[in-house]
């Protein structure tokens, strides 16, 4: 699994490519944990999930464990170009009820 | 042709093994008809049940799952075994959400097992293991 980190005013980019499951995670979860604890000012997470392949249990996890940190920040999550395999297991897990979803960064910048 | 096939596997408990799991399975599994969908269904609930095994029965500490997976016919059988710690409750872990470890899970393994398979059958003692045994079965195509 690949992944990039983009601070752009209040908002985390992160564009991830590959499989994020129990063995990727944990390495990433770091990661944005740092990130989230160096910058008090982020309050959009952008997950740019185009080139993401697969994700489980333990990858959506990590996704709503940083959620729950944006929430007591009064922020957004937000899932850009979810293919529909991706998109259907963030039904599934209820993460349309705590995100949104967008085509583009651009249009998530739109909105925020 | 014959319809019937089948593999055992035999992995190390290492986060490392999933990926190689539910590929390994996956590819098996396409000697049948599947739909693109059905295969990253059995993906999903595959990499659920072996990391499941990882986490919980062995607790990341040492150990081997072992996988059973044939078909006969349309129905695709995939049994997940272990010989960790064990389930002390079943049918709690089997609730939406439920997770022993809070902080790091979402307690949806088994909830994707359940949603992504036919039909989900969870056998476990404490101390001794946990066995899962999911079935698909290929739907008939409509004409």
């Amino acid at each position: 699994m690949q992944y990039t980190c983009e601070l752009k005013g209040q908002a985390l980019i992160v564009t991830l490519r590959g499989e994020l499951d129990l063995h990727t995670s944990p390495e990433f979860k770091e990661k944005l944990s740092k990130l989230f604890a160096a910058n008090l000012d982020i309050t959009n997470l952008i997950m740019d999930v185009k080139g993401l392949s697969f994700i489980d249990s333990s990858g959506l996890g990590v996704i709503l464990g940083r959620y729950r940190e944006l929430e007591e920040r009064g922020g957004r999550l937000f899932f850009v170009q979810a293919n529909p395999q991706i998109m259907r297991i963030l039904q599934m897990s209820g993460f349309q009820k705590i995100s949104e979803f967008a085509s583009s960064t651009s249009d998530v910048f739109e909105r925020i | 042709m014959t319809t019937t096939n089948w593999i055992k596997l035999e992995i190390p408990s290492d986060t490392r093994n999933v990926a190689f799991a539910r590929t390994a399975v996956a590819l098996f599994a396409s000697q049948l008809d599947w739909t693109l969908d059905e295969l990253e269904d059995i993906k999903v609930a595959v990499s659920e049940a072996v990391s499941n095994s990882v986490i919980h029965g062995y607790a990341l500490q040492e150990g081997n799952v072992f996988m059973e997976v044939s078909y006969h016919g349309p129905e695709l059988r995939i049994m997940v075994e272990d010989f960790g710690k064990g389930i002390e409750d079943l049918e709690a872990a089997q609730e939406v959400g439920f997770t022993s470890i809070p902080e790091e899970r979402m307690g949806l393994g088994f909830t994707f097992m359940h949603e992504y398979m036919d039909e989900v059958m969870v056998s476990s003692e404490l101390g001794k293991g946990t066995k899962v045994t999911m079935i698909k079965r290929v739907k008939e195509q409509e004409s």
